[in-house]
């Protein structure tokens, strides 16, 4: 190009960002996408402003908002596991996407699928990123702050096993569950509670499925045991409710090979299948590779890090009601830390063996670090070429398929493990907007705006006496959908079918198909096989290949942006 | 001292640039929310000195230098807003950092230029302004309804919009007369509002006459052959 196509280029991207054909390098990682598709036509694309063509009878409709829609996220490059990598337009109607696609007025414009109105709410989108809001399958909300973490980083969506500092690992009491759903309604976030599952017979169960939960946890310590995890499957199995497990981590009644056969065929999801956060040592990521076992990741392990074993020996003390004054209890946390399965956790990860990341929040986990070290972890495995300039940039292999297979462990997978894709998940027709708006310099590691059904609910605020929006000091928190009876409203109580529970001002919607789910199910996952680990914990291999990745001195997402 | 949110939201900088600089003081490298905090101290600072907005600016351009920049940090300083307590005032500062840094976080790439199928069914015609002011006419506007006291072909400008890219316009200074390309307006071709000369189809029967006619009797200007 001459200096001045080039000028007219970065014009270009700066006025309407990345087109068809563009590559984008996410935040600060080696991990660029190429856009696939843009629904725009150039020279003819919407936007806002002074003297822009936004206006009515040009780009605005003078219809009402059922012939049109509420609110529209205009030309932003969509990541998303259903959709690809494209730019486009996502119409909202009611809280739910109502339609994606070029955006404008038809009476001036051509293939308009997006009408906009001249009352359309209308969000720019240029320059950002837009994915499906995070779900975080995996959040111990010992503290109601965990909630604004995790808005904060860009999830909406939480299946919760406390509501306050109490031990729960899940809640029995449907009396105690009324009071967390009615707290929980307080934020703009879809929210799940798991009950106890430490039941040697159903009475427990069904008074937590009377009060309303999403499913059950099955944790070692309130019991593992054989009975209590047959129980919570068949129980499971008659309801249509997901059990999320954390296994024997003692190997005092079973061996992995036997929680697996107790299981005997039916959907589970494993918790942090690689064991530091619990499970049969050394060799709970056994259970990952199975069609029926549904295994996730916590955050502290992925983006394999050169101080991960030291700091989890800390973190196992601290998290588990243990001593680091009684040698037995150290001595049970240091059995935990292997960094040949953190090595290999991660590769399984980039090859598609474990479909689903999670925060296991104040309980192991960061609540709001779930995107940026699955990023992270992809960035450990993409190629650098493009970025050193040693590859002419359009005969590289780009990191689409690597970016939209991490998207899906933090937003689609999980929606499917836990019966919530008939809500959330995906940008899609029908489901709910809960939609995360990124800029491409910040991807996964800060959000700019956190839309929640709909409605701007939390993201980037600034001085609120300022003469514009954006003054410094910026910081990330709520926006209008967070306050008053708003958040009951934009966000959704998961439950199940035989609950009598409800909620006021939020609606309840059970979750389904959670036993019929496998892993031949996760989008961009799905590889199945054989994970062993070799008694002493040193070796992982997968299908008898060594599986294993270099523990990271730096990870991405991370320094740049972190305070 | 009965501070305000906004006052408060000062002490936030305040901390946060302390943080940085004593990063800074220990040779560190900074990184983004490090160099954001220092360049808006600075300008807030500079102000309370009692400089002008424009050297208030010029500080806070120069707050931090690229080697004090953790890499890919440099690009991603720019339009950083502060508002700062002049003495004639809060104002508001943008600061953009002048980076010549090749890394660059959330860098597009584009390997050609961006092209547009150029239409086929372009007319140009004069626009002069008849007006004491300047008119400026975006591009998607119905040209053929724009200010009255631009005289052009009306008949010509019919159902035609500016052939300039998106988000762009045409000023027409007072007095002078500018060549412009007009091009169909495209989709199913209705107008509606406006100054309420067509307010239909355009292509209806009689649609145009009509137009040209109530142009006409309205007293909009119209230069063209009839």
């Amino acid at each position: 190009m001459t200096p001045e196509e080039l000028r007219d280029v970065n014009q270009d991207i700066a006025v309407h960002g990345a087109r068809a054909g563009d590559f984008v390098r996410l935040g600060d990682t080696d991990l660029v996408v190429r856009v696939e598709s843009d629904d725009r036509e150039i020279g003819n694309e919407l936007q806002i402003g002074f003297g822009k063509n936004a206006r009515d009878g040009i780009g605005m409709r003078s219809v009402r908002s059922a012939e049109s829609c509420d609110v529209v996220i205009t030309n932003v490059l969509v990541i998303d596991a259903v959709q690809g990598i494209r730019v486009t337009s996502i119409g909202i109607r009611h809280g739910r996407i109502s339609a994606i696609g070029r955006s404008g007025n038809p009476d001036t414009m051509d293939n308009i699928d997006v009408i906009v109105g001249s009352g359309t709410v209308i969000i720019p989108g240029e320059g950002l990123i837009a994915t499906a809001g995070g779900i975080d399958s995996h959040v111990h909300a010992m503290s109601p702050r965990v909630c604004d973490a995790a808005l904060s980083s860009g999830v909406t969506t939480l299946i919760a096993q406390e509501f306050g500092p109490f031990w729960g690992v899940g809640v029995g009491s449907s009396w105690a569950l009324q009071h967390g759903h009615d707290s929980f309604a307080s934020w703009p976030l879809n929210v799940g509670i798991l009950g106890r599952a430490a039941g040697s017979t159903t009475a427990p169960l069904f008074e937590a499925l009377e009060g309303g939960v999403c499913g059950f946890k099955i944790h070692e310590d309130t019991g593992a045991h054989p009975r209590t995890l047959d129980t919570a499957l068949t129980f499971a199995d008659e309801h249509d409710i997901a059990i999320a497990l954390h296994t024997d981590g003692l190997n005092e009644m079973m061996n992995v090979d036997d929680t697996i056969d107790v299981i005997a065929g039916r959907a589970v999801h494993a918790y942090h299948v690689e064991g530091c956060g619990g499970g049969h040592a050394p060799d709970v990521l056994r259970m990952a590779g199975h069609d029926n076992i549904l295994a996730s990741s916590t955050n502290p392990t992925l983006a394999y890090g050169v101080n991960a074993a030291d700091e989890h020996i800390a973190m196992i003390i601290s998290a588990h009601g243990m001593n680091p004054e009684l040698p037995s209890d150290v001595e049970l946390a240091r059995r935990r830390v292997r960094n040949a399965t953190m090595a290999a956790e991660n590769r399984l990860h980039d090859i598609g063996v474990i479909p689903v990341t999670s925060s296991d929040a104040l309980g192991m986990g960061r609540a709001d670090d779930t995107w940026r070290k699955t990023f992270a972890m992809a960035s450990m495995f993409a190629d650098r070429a493009i970025l050193d300039g040693t590859v002419e940039a359009d005969s590289v292999v780009t990191s689409n398929e690597r970016v939209l297979r991490h998207v899906a462990k933090i937003t689609i997978n999980p929606a499917l493990v836990h019966g919530l894709a008939h809500e959330v998940g995906a940008i899609k027709e029908g489901l709910l907007a809960d939609i995360v708006l990124w800029p491409y310099k910040s991807f996964a590691s800060k959000p700019n705006m956190v839309i929640k059904g709909g409605i701007p609910a939390w993201g980037v605020v600034g001085d609120p006496g300022s003469t514009v929006a954006n003054a410094q000091p910026l910081v990330i928190g709520p926006q209008f959908g967070a306050f008053g009876v708003a958040p009951a409203d934009l966000g959704v109580h998961f439950t199940n079918s035989a609950s009598t529970t409800t909620v006021a001002g939020r609606r309840s919607v059970p979750v389904k198909n959670t036993r019929t789910v496998r892993g031949r199910d996760m989008l961009y996952h799905g590889v199945l096989g054989d994970v062993n680990v070799d008694p002493t914990g040193h070796t992982v291999t997968f299908n008898g290949e060594i599986v294993t990745s270099e523990a990271q001195s730096r990870s991405s997402l991370t320094r740049t942006y972190l305070l | 001292m009965e501070l305000t949110p906004s006052e408060q939201d000062r002490l936030l900088i305040f901390t946060a640039a302390q943080l940085a600089q004593s990063r800074r003081d220990r040779g560190l490298k900074l990184n983004h929310p490090e160099a954001v905090a220092l360049i808006s101290h600075a300008v807030i600072e500079a102000a309370r000195d009692g400089v002008s907005h424009s050297q208030a600016l010029a500080i806070g351009q120069t707050a931090v230098r690229s080697d004090e920049l953790l890499p890919g940090v440099a690009s991603m300083l720019f339009g950083i807003a502060i508002e700062a307590v002049f003495d004639d005032g809060r104002r508001l500062v943008v600061v953009d950092f002048h980076s010549t840094e090749d890394n660059i976080p959330g860098q597009v790439t584009r390997l050609s230029s961006t092209t547009s199928s150029a239409p086929a069914d372009i007319v140009t015609i004069d626009v002069h302004n008849d007006s004491t002011v300047q008119i400026s006419v975006t591009t998607h506007m119905h040209f053929f309804e724009v200010n009255p006291r631009l005289r052009f072909d009306r008949e010509a400008s019919y159902g035609r919009r500016l052939q300039i890219p998106a988000g762009e316009h045409v000023d027409f200074p007072a007095g002078t007369t500018v060549a412009v390309n007009l091009i169909p307006i495209t989709g199913e071709r209705v107008i509606i509002g406006f100054a309420g000369l067509v307010d239909g189809p355009l292509d209806a029967p009689g649609a145009k006459e009509q137009a040209m006619a109530k142009a006409k009797a309205l007293g909009y200007l119209d230069g063209g052959a009839a």
